[in-house]
């Protein structure tokens, strides 16, 4: 079995090799993907919370967080409304700051929105309720 | 990039996902997955709403396919005449098209929306080929209908959790490609293995088969 395949592969031309080495290669793309694939579910699974990225905007971490939005724009300095829908790199940007210090402000601000600490108080008056 | 395109969507709406989609569906590669499902998130928390996100993606991702399709079937085939003329391989390149003539309907659905790496090759090699525009168009509208439901769906469903879903069907989306490709590579090697793939008189079969076929299949 194993001296026909070395025969085989002895006899192979120019264009069967390059068919192997495209096997071999999409093989190992897809067994790569595959890995990721399952890492990634795997870890999502154990992960409730997603990493605040550069594309998210405030209310979708509120979302994302399940914490009520106006605290997370009160701890940026933002008004509540109308409610600002920039990515939150447009927002860093625009306050001079890095985005690790706008997902560090964040953080703080959601970790004393849930427990222990007692429930966030609702959007004062004068800004509005939600939108 | 995400957080260009994501910019350019809070402040410019849904032109601006128009743009993106007819940009990416032509063949400009853009991170539209996140984006799609970040719509279907935004439409969740009520920023948007989902019929017009549904029909502004649909009506961008097909006006992308179309450009594509167009820039093959009348850019592309002169190009390839001027290089086969010269190279050689028109063989090569008559018995692709006709695959593509065979297979383009299910090609074409398919790399809409299980597929989508391929959908802009898939579009230029339609154009190429001169597969039917009404067929071409018909299964790019089933097929892109099915990618915008299905991935503004996903993300409206799982409004809190668009980074894990766009990366979890990101790399799904790869493992398919590749599993078919390796499918494909690997059936070509067993025959190899097991003798007589290459032969002279199969391969001339193979051709004489290909032209017999290519008339009945025009549209």
């Amino acid at each position: 079995m194993r001296s026909s395949v070395v025969h085989t592969l002895k006899g192979f031309n120019r264009r069967q090799w390059l068919v192997l080495a495209a096997f071999l290669l999409v093989l190992g793309f897809t067994t790569f993907h595959a890995y990721r694939l399952v890492s990634r579910a795997v870890y999502w699974h154990y992960h409730q919370d997603e990493q605040i990225q550069g594309w998210m905007s405030v209310r979708y971490v509120a979302h994302s967080y399940r914490v009520p939005p106006h605290i997370l724009y009160q701890a940026l300095g933002l008004p509540y409304r109308p409610p600002d829908r920039r990515p939150l790199q447009e927002i860093a940007r625009a306050q001079n700051r890095s985005l690790d210090e706008v997902r560090a402000i964040l953080m703080d601000a959601i970790v004393h929105a849930r427990p222990p600490y007692p429930p966030p108080p609702p959007p004062p008056p004068d800004k509005g309720g939600p939108p | 990039m995400t957080e260009q395109l994501l910019g350019l969507l809070s402040n410019y709406g849904l032109p601006a996902l128009f743009l993106i989609l007819t940009i990416a569906s032509a063949g400009i590669p853009l991170p539209v997955t996140l984006l799609l499902i970040a719509c279907g998130s935004f439409v969740a928390q009520g920023e948007i709403g989902f019929w017009q996100v549904l029909v502004v993606s649909m009506v961008g991702a097909i006006t992308g396919d179309q450009l594509g399709y167009f820039l093959g079937r009348w850019g592309g085939r002169r190009v390839v005449l001027r290089v086969t003329q010269r190279f050689g391989g028109a063989l090569m390149i008559e018995r692709a098209e006709a695959y593509a003539r065979r297979w383009g309907g299910v090609g074409v659905f398919l790399s809409r929306w299980l597929l989508t790496p391929l959908g802009p090759w898939v579009n230029l090699t339609s154009g190429i080929a001169g597969y039917s525009w009404p067929r071409f168009l018909f299964w790019d509208v089933l097929g892109e209908a099915l990618w915008v439901v299905l991935y503004v769906g996903l993300g409206k469903l799982f409004s809190d959790r668009v980074s894990a879903l766009a990366d979890l069907l990101g790399n799904l989306t790869w493992v398919i490609v590749g599993v078919l490709a390796a499918a494909i590579l690997g059936w070509k090697l067993l025959r190899y293995f097991r003798g007589g793939d290459d032969a002279p008189e199969q391969a001339e079969k193979a051709e004489e088969a290909t032209k017999a076929y290519t008339p009945a299949t025009e549209g």
